[in-house]
């Protein structure tokens, strides 16, 4: 037991811990939308595109968080610029510019741009260093995001289900997409300092994909992908703490390891049989 | 239902923006009980017209005016079988449009939207997943949501697409209900021999080749003009066959 509770009375793990469940809800409620929705590729390089920016703004004095908006609405508006003839796929698109933002932040963190700012940090995050600022922002996302199910649950499952039919429902199917994605930029940016531009998936992709295995309605879909992504973060915080490893990569590995345990229960012959039945 | 369901268009024309017009001179009428069948080669405009009915594209052209609800009833391939809903889950969002967005959907709308499961025979199957059901059951519950909207005009793009007989021959008795009730039907399909059991026939190719009773419309030469060289004619010329690409472009 004291291996739980030991932790948890130094005030920076408290921290980690408040900001770890802020963030769980943000990214377990948003991700089973971006998963449902068939986004997290999106997601995923959303959060590596603010990388060049976050090396650019350090040296700048630049707040990280408006760096990294920017740079996450600067890909977008390049993705729908390269994508807007058809020529280029949408995947292709997002692959390019998720290398590119990458390959960039490498060459501009490197000794051409002298950013001074700390590669690791940036790309993994830093959960057991966050400030204030960072704590409200992650509450302040998880904020929205729980009101944003509350309220757009519907248009967002009509949306997704049935995107010709949506509009004819009566539902603002453009209002919602815009909105969606406005709140995985902003989950995004909360996410960075905890975990780094490489691993917001792990909040924000993985726990949503990992309960898609488990469950098929909606709502325990919602409830058990927030439950998951605290789960994991808090035991990734744990192993962080007593093996001394960097607590994003820790989160990451642990929430893997419980997607791979999903599959192999979800492939288990019982559970293929039931589902073939229904 | 809502009472005098009707719809009508005159000189209509459409365009997906600032491109060229997609659909013109498009001139129809149907009333209440009266379905009529939207014949077409892909690409012709069957789809162009039901998104400029549901105000989803520009009018370039014309005018038309709808009495009663409207409803779309897509294929059932374009919606997404993965999703967590079940089928009484999709019939209540055809509730969606008068539920505030703070507001739960009320017990009157979720017993309205089983009497429609049960009106489309799949009473039993509400609580079912709407991608574990077949085609046909798929397309039924998509008629259900239609129905929850208390929708007089319907416009079903080709419902019988990929469903076997026994699911079409069930569609086909849900429409004929549909109609008693005095619901006004447009039904994109491809199947020339159907289209002679509705009331009307339009007949599609970037504009309007024909509008009227099947028996004055569904003429060989109509049809020509209609598919051109993507018709067959069998049986002496009495029988027509639309080869068609499943390609839905437009």
């Amino acid at each position: 037991m004291r291996w739980l509770t030991d932790p948890l009375s130094a005030p920076y793990m408290q921290r980690a811990l408040v900001a770890a469940l802020l963030l769980s809800l943000a990214g377990g409620l948003l991700g089973v939308w971006i998963v449902l929705r068939r986004l997290a590729f999106f997601a995923h390089a959303v959060g590596s595109a603010t990388f060049p920016g976050l090396v650019v703004a350090a040296p700048l004095g630049i707040a990280p968080p408006l760096a990294a908006l920017a740079a996450g609405l600067g890909f977008a508006g390049l993705l729908s610029r390269l994508t807007r003839n058809g020529a280029t796929g949408s995947d292709a698109a997002t692959g390019l510019l998720l290398a590119g933002a990458l390959a960039l932040g490498s060459v501009l963190a490197s000794d051409v741009y002298r950013s001074g700012v700390g590669v690791d940090r940036l790309l993994f995050g830093t959960l057991l260093g966050l400030g204030d600022a960072d704590l409200w922002l992650a509450a302040a996302v998880a904020l929205a995001a729980a009101a944003a199910t509350a309220a757009l649950a519907r248009t967002w499952l009509a949306t997704g289900f049935d995107p010709a039919g949506a509009r004819a429902l009566g539902v603002s199917a453009a209002r919602g997409d815009w909105l969606l994605l406005v709140l995985l930029a902003a989950s995004v940016v909360a996410m960075l300092p905890a975990v780094g531009a490489l691993l917001v998936s792990a909040l924000l992709v993985i726990p949503a994909a990992t309960a898609r295995l488990l469950t098929k309605s909606l709502g325990a879909l919602l409830a058990l992908s927030v439950a998951l992504a605290a789960a994991e973060s808090v035991c990734g915080l744990l192993l962080s703490y007593h093996f001394d490893l960097p607590p994003g990569p820790a989160i990451a590995v642990v929430a893997g390891g419980c997607f791979a345990l999903a599959a192999l229960v979800s492939a288990a012959p019982g559970r293929h049989a039931a589902r073939v039945a229904a | 239902m809502s009472p005098a369901a009707r719809i009508e268009a005159a000189g209509l024309g459409a365009s997906y923006g600032a491109g060229a017009v997609a659909l013109r001179d498009v001139s129809f009428a149907a009333e209440g009980g009266q379905a009529v069948a939207v014949l077409g080669p892909n690409g012709g405009g069957k789809t162009t017209l039901f998104r400029a009915l549901l105000g989803e594209l520009a009018t370039v052209a014309g005018t038309f005016s709808i009495e009663g609800a409207i409803a779309y009833v897509p294929q059932t391939e374009r919606s997404r079988l993965d999703f967590p809903v079940s089928a009484l889950d999709v019939a209540l969002m055809g509730a969606y449009a008068r539920t505030s967005w703070y507001r739960r959907v009320t017990a009157a709308d979720r017993a309205l939207a089983r009497a429609a499961l049960e009106q489309v025979g799949l009473g039993e199957r509400a609580h079912e997943r709407f991608g574990a059901l077949s085609g046909g059951q798929r397309q039924r519950v998509l008629i259900a949501r239609a129905l929850v909207q208390d929708a007089g005009v319907l416009l079903l793009d080709e419902p019988f697409a990929g469903v076997d007989q026994t699911s079409e021959d069930a569609i086909m008795g849900i429409l004929d209900a549909l109609r008693a009730e005095g619901r006004v039907l447009l039904i994109a399909t491809h199947d020339v021999e159907q289209a002679r059991g509705w009331d009307r026939v339009l007949c599609l190719r970037g504009e309007q080749i024909a509008y009227g009773e099947p028996s004055s419309t569904l003429t060989n030469a109509v049809l020509e003009a209609t598919y051109g060289a993507e018709i067959v004619m069998l049986d002496c010329g009495h029988r027509a066959v639309a080869i068609q690409h499943h390609d839905h472009a437009h």
